[in-house]
């Protein structure tokens, strides 16, 4: 087989585990989410690891749901995400440093500048993960009572892009002369002002701060929708995505590939990585018994309420211990009824594991042996499903260094992932290209 | 001898390249001082080392001060995000507070108060924010906006901001998280307080997405010398940092903005006022002064004018340099430091040459070169005489003169007991010497809900 395409690695971080219940796996540490001693531990653990980048997600509210589940979850509070990366930058010297910035309630020229910044701090190692904010509770903490229109957030986002990108080419690489004997700072002949007056946002420029150390961070992007998808395939460098199977996977990575071919991108430029759980085992029985201890740790009242929603039928008076019996079709949510159906009958779950699968973490999850997951992993690049995979530990610490000690190790021995990093900058590691500066073409 | 007079606080002031406008072009200094880290990292740890209170920096969101081609000529116009920068510092310091601005016209009050928050809690309780409400009118050109936001407005809304952030930081009450694995309860919801802030400006719902931090509120610190700066510093303020010329004009501002405390029932002593305070120093007078002088030739005549021009809010292009300063027309959105400047130069009869150097190291605060002892003398008889708790140490140039200020002034400062010799705890607020500030809970404190329920711009709701 081929060994020239090489496993992309990115740690999903924020929260610090996507399972609700991994907060009470035993040994595993409740306050993660907010522990810096223990964050910057596994920012170093992952860099031993060869992890191309750290990512944090990010919510400009506490999560939306009602309290009685909220007083059960570990992700209420965090670190606000641009405050962690720079001190997590002091640490490490390879890891690539992704953020969430929202294009919503945000300004290009403070996301510009923060990028910007860390960028510089972390000698060319940030990430900028352009997202459009949905969640109707931030809305609330920006005096919106409404949300902006799907189709209005998007077109914000791609001119906000335009905007920052635009702000990040201020400068030419060369502008700051700094020649002390003549008096002179910088070369006002390399210097552009944008100038930017738009539909939703204008700024004047220039950015009070040097062309960032990659020219810009690196751009990625999440979303799944049509207009995602092709903002995505327009602006990404990196992917994150939630693709439950291969079949999913594959079908999401041909389209948007195909969307850049169509508009004149090198398809290697964009690195797909969907989201992934990941459970080590001794054996894959073992790894499947973690699983189940781990999803038996959802409350169920919390967890009977996701089956609720996700059957659009109140599943409160089912035999919890009994297989899930036959539901009377309705109309609401038929794919997510389903998808529930289907996954109770394969792993032949009760109505109590099922509801617990699906209020802890149901997406694409890889549990077994470093070498079933090994061989999943390798399936998954060469039949094009994608590039690597943005990893969602179980709980933490264990899940992280099980994933470190014992899966990178295989994926290296197989030679399908890197034994050392290729470069300092983020671009350099994932293989993407430094953009030119548009103002200041090299001659 | 200091008797029982408080300890002086200090503050390390940084400025790219060192506080006078010409230290880039000084052979010491470091060029690129704004976008190099190393070079940053090292000014942090010796202002641990000098003992000083806290890391301080300014900001602005435009990279526009004036005329393109004397920016040319100036160092101060592309640095580091000085909030990014913070964060990178709290991992070379351990007691070093870390201070910066960050302007309420034109940020969000969630955004603002989760990373302050975030900072605290990483650094273990050392952040501090300065309010600003953005004097430079070409910010607004950053954020799309043709006319920069009126004074009286800024400050409505820089109020109305600054209490919306302190909600936000009053989210959670202690022992919120009980983190309880057995019966899988994270958090208490009997604890979480829920803002339903519905203002002039904002409307915030909360709780902040951010746990309680070390000093529950980062410190809260501003710089405004006008009427209004003055009012929101006596409400709000537990730091201020502010341009001082002389003795009796320190003191007459020391003595007003304690005095407005009593009415928002706060301690004076719960607010210390640190003037801007350009230090240098050497063995001997003679000596200080020709290193300043050197200093002082080094300034491009055209960026000298620019200087000038921005301090008075007016253009000076096309004036004789040698000339006097021309009549100033009244103006609304003038700073209340245009005024001073205006004032010295008909005074002294300067000429604007004459007057930009004056401004060149300091931009407006006070300024002392001399020996250790005048240098600390002076210090002394400030703090004293009750014109200041502490000064916003000015480093002309870096690093080379705060090192020169922690091997001369700190020692000095020391043997006569006006300074600290270890830091007296872990937290800005320990070493500040200032509690954290009081917030009302629903069924508490009721004079003082109701007094910030006036204030027209807050509006109190139960705790969740």
């Amino acid at each position: 087989m081929s060994r020239d395409r090489k496993i992309r690695l990115n740690a999903f971080m924020r929260p610090i585990s996507i399972h609700t219940a991994a907060w009470r796996y035993p040994g595993s540490y409740a306050d993660a989410n907010f522990n810096f001693g223990h964050i910057r531990r596994f920012a170093e653990r992952l860099e031993e690891g060869k992890f191309d980048a750290f990512f944090m997600a990010d919510h400009l509210a506490v999560l939306n749901m009602p309290m009685d589940a909220l007083k059960r979850s570990a992700t209420v509070t965090s670190f606000e995400p641009m405050t962690l990366l720079p001190a997590l930058a002091m640490s490490t010297h390879h890891l690539g440093l992704v953020a969430t910035g929202s294009t919503t309630y945000d300004e290009p020229y403070h996301v510009a500048r923060r990028f910007a910044s860390l960028d510089h701090i972390s000698g060319g190692r940030a990430g900028w993960n352009v997202v459009t904010t949905s969640n109707p509770n931030a809305s609330q903490n920006f005096g919106h009572e409404d949300q902006l229109e799907h189709g209005d957030r998007y077109a914000r986002a791609r001119e906000f892009y335009d905007v920052v990108t635009g702000l990040w080419d201020s400068w030419a690489d060369d502008a700051f002369i700094r020649d002390k004997e003549r008096g002179i700072f910088f070369d006002p002949e390399r210097m552009h002002v944008l100038d930017h007056k738009g539909k939703y946002l204008a700024a004047r420029g220039p950015l009070n701060i040097a062309r960032p150390i990659q020219g810009w961070p690196v751009v990625v992007q999440a979303g799944a929708s049509d207009p995602g998808r092709q903002l995505a395939a327009e602006t990404a460098e990196a992917v994150f995505t939630a693709q439950s199977d291969l079949a999913a996977g594959r079908a999401f990575y041909k389209d948007v590939k195909a969307r850049m071919e169509t508009i004149g991108r090198n398809p290697d430029h964009m690195k797909i990585m969907p989201g992934c759980l990941v459970v080590v085992g001794e054996s894959d029985a073992e790894a499947e018994e973690k699983r189940l201890r781990l999803d038996s740790l959802v409350h169920y009242d919390s967890a009977i309420a996701s089956l609720s929603i996700a059957l659009g039928h109140d599943a409160s008076k089912f035999d919890p211990d009994a297989p899930l019996p036959d539901i009377p079709e309705t109309n609401a949510g038929k794919s997510s009824r389903e998808r529930a159906i289907k996954m109770a009958r394969a792993e032949h779950l009760t109505v109590r594991q099922l509801a617990q699968r699906l209020g802890g973490y149901s997406g694409l999850a890889m549990v077994g042996t470093p070498k079933t997951i090994a061989d999943t992993m390798e399936e998954w690049i060469e039949t094009r499903g994608s590039d690597g995979f943005t990893i969602m530990f179980p709980y933490l610490p264990q899940g992280l260094d099980d994933f470190i000690d014992k899966v990178v190790p295989e994926l290296q021995r197989r030679k399908i992932y890197r034994t050392d990093y290729e470069g300092r900058t983020l671009r350099e590691n994932l293989g993407l290209p430094r953009p030119e500066n548009r103002h200041f073409p090299k001659t | 001898m200091a008797g029982s007079m408080a300890q002086m606080k200090l503050g390390m002031f940084y400025w790219p390249c060192g506080h006078h406008m010409a230290a880039w072009r000084h052979p010491d200094a470091v060029a690129d001082s704004g976008s190099n880290p190393p070079h940053l990292i090292e000014l942090a740890k010796l202002a641990e080392q000098g003992l000083f209170d806290m890391f301080f920096m300014a900001d602005s969101v435009s990279f526009w001060r004036g005329h393109l081609d004397a920016m040319t000529r100036d160092s101060y116009g592309t640095w580091i995000e000085p909030f990014t920068l913070m964060c990178a510092l709290s991992q070379h310091t351990k007691h070093l507070g870390l201070v910066c601005t960050s302007t309420s016209t034109y940020d969000q009050p969630y955004l603002l108060a989760r990373r302050f928050a975030s900072l605290d809690l990483m650094s273990g309780g050392r952040a501090g924010w300065n309010l600003v409400t953005s004097a430079n009118k070409l910010e607004a050109a950053s954020f799309g906006r043709d006319e920069h936001m009126e004074k009286v407005e800024r400050y409505r809304r820089g109020r109305e901001f600054a209490h919306v952030v302190r909600g936000l930081w009053n989210s959670w009450a202690d022992g919120a998280f009980v983190q309880d694995k057995e019966s899988g309860l994270y958090l208490d919801k009997s604890k979480i307080s829920i803002l339903e802030h519905k203002g002039a400006h904002f409307r915030v719902r909360g709780p902040l997405n951010v746990p309680p931090s070390p000093q529950g509120e980062p410190v809260m610190v501003q710089a405004g010398a006008s009427d209004d700066g003055r009012e929101l510093a006596a409400e709000t303020a537990e730091v201020i940092f502010g341009a001082q010329q002389t003795l009796e004009g320190a003191q007459a501002f020391y003595a007003d903005v304690k005095g407005r405390m009593a009415r928002y029932g706060r301690d004076p002593d719960s607010l210390k006022i640190m003037p801007g305070l350009l230090v240098c120093v050497a063995r001997t007078h003679a000596e200080a002064a020709a290193k300043y002088e050197q200093l002082q030739d080094l300034i491009d005549p055209q960026a000298g004018m620019q200087l000038l021009s921005r301090r008075i809010d007016f253009d000076l292009t096309g004036y004789p340099i040698d000339g006097p300063l021309p009549e100033l027309p009244p103006n609304k959105t003038v700073s209340s430091r245009a005024q001073l400047f205006a004032e010295i130069g008909r005074r002294e009869n300067l000429s604007i040459r004459d007057l930009y150097r004056r401004v060149a190291g300091a931009r407006g605060h006070m300024e002392v070169i001399g020996s250790v002892a005048e240098v600390v003398d002076m210090m002394e008889t400030w703090v004293r005489e009750k014109a200041c708790d502490g000064f916003n140490i000015m480093p002309p140039v870096f690093p080379a003169s705060l090192i020169e200020f922690n091997q001369m002034v700190v020692p000095e400062l020391q043997r006569r007991g006006l300074y600290r010799t270890a830091y007296e705890g872990t937290t800005l607020r320990a070493n500040l010497g200032i509690t954290r500030p009081r917030w009302p809970t629903a069924d508490a404190d009721a004079a003082l809900r109701e007094r910030l329920s006036q204030s027209d711009v807050i509006e109190f709701r139960g705790a969740g």
